[in-house]
């Protein structure tokens, strides 16, 4: 497998008797339209026994991630006797603790802590498809978006620009970051510089020698991002 | 389920397909059908733990009418059950759900537009009927 073509599949268990399975089917969605849309592909868990030869050798054909809802570990054992062996295996109650407590199947009932706990495990699965990938083969900044490939479903989401020490810099689904943080109640001052920061930090690597940079540039997109108007809730 | 055992007589299972809007169509209708239309009479559970092969699942499928809900012509929620040699009472394609609806923009597979929702409850109506319909035709057996 080249490195221009490895990508990683996610296979969600999107349990439908569970919050637990909401959470793990946005957050992979997540991953697949924001985090990074360019390094992973994903296919219905069901497909493994309603499909062809093809849809069953994805798990030979792609380093998988796994992500169950809970300790019965569908996603992984399905895929697993279906198709091949994982890479990763995360489940969400493990993820999150207790902080599923409370959470939500039906996406018409969700409320800011489901929307905090698919980000919760969106940001853990993103983490684990970097992992696999390195130890895959190399990694070409997968996460800004610059090759021009997609994932198998979906589109990734429209980014922002940004002029970084006199540079273009573009990332992906940064209205829908900004987006979050306002949700978290990050400020559009210097005390909210950090956490900016380090909320884009997670889509796109900043080395040490860029970061005052980033600070003054995402404060200013941030700032004209909080006086626009909101998108509706 | 997932956790829970199952209570009531009708099984509603969506295929909850991750990569189109049918499929979080079919899994919105599923909740509308188990939590607001029909609580008393339907319940749902995990379409992943049929493919694990979890043998309380497969009883499930097996003790119980299912209506199934599916996003595309794949039919994995039908043929899955059918697969664990459940009793498929009625399949249903969300496709099918679009004829009276020709140019609606139903979202994506994260989130659904008012034409999505409009449309995911018309399908759930025709479950809750359905629904209905076989809880009457068991009881009239008893």
């Amino acid at each position: 497998m080249s490195p221009q073509t490895t990508k990683v599949g996610i296979i969600s268990c999107s349990g439908e008797a569970i919050p637990e399975g909401t959470i793990s089917r946005l957050a992979t969605r997540r991953v697949l339209e924001l985090l990074r849309p360019n390094a992973t592909v994903t296919l219905c868990l069901p497909l493994f026994l309603a499909g062809n030869e093809a849809e069953r050798n994805f798990a030979k054909t792609h380093p998988t991630i796994t992500i169950d809802g809970c300790e019965k570990q569908c996603a992984k054992w399905g895929t697993e006797e279906h198709s091949g062996p994982v890479s990763s295996a995360l489940v969400v109650t493990g993820i999150l603790g207790t902080r599923a407590v409370g959470c939500h199947r039906a996406s018409r009932d969700a409320t800011q802590p489901d929307k905090e706990a698919v980000w919760a495990v969106a940001e853990r699965i993103a983490a684990e498809v970097d992992t696999v990938l390195a130890e895959t083969g190399p990694r070409d900044d997968v996460a800004a978006g610059s090759s021009g490939a997609q994932c198998s479903c979906s589109s990734p989401a429209s980014g922002g620009k940004l002029i970084v020490l006199g540079v273009a810099v573009s990332i992906p689904g940064l209205p829908l970051i900004f987006e979050q943080c306002v949700e978290r109640d990050i400020p559009a001052d210097t005390g909210g510089c950090s956490a900016l920061v380090e909320a884009v930090r997670i889509y796109r690597r900043i080395l040490p020698e860029e970061e005052t940079g980033y600070r003054s540039a995402l404060l200013a997109a941030y700032q004209a991002f909080r006086s626009g108007p909101q998108p509706a809730k | 389920m997932g956790n829970e055992p199952i209570k009531n007589a009708v099984l509603v299972i969506p295929c909850s397909g991750i990569g189109k809007v049918h499929g979080l169509m079919s899994r919105e209708a599923t909740y509308l059908v188990t939590d607001e239309l029909a609580p008393a009479q339907t319940d749902t559970l995990c379409l992943a733990l049929l493919v694990k092969g979890d043998s309380e699942a497969v009883a499930a499928v097996r003790s119980h009418a299912c209506i199934t809900i599916d996003g595309c012509v794949k039919a994995c929620a039908e043929k899955n059950v059918a697969m664990a040699g459940g009793r498929v009472a009625k399949a249903i394609q969300v496709a099918e759900a679009f004829k009276n609806h020709r140019g609606a923009k139903p979202g994506n597979a994260t989130a659904l537009t008012d034409d999505g929702w409009t449309i995911t409850r018309e399908i759930a109506d025709s479950v809750a009927c359905e629904a209905a319909s076989l809880c009457a035709s068991e009881e009239a057996i008893r």
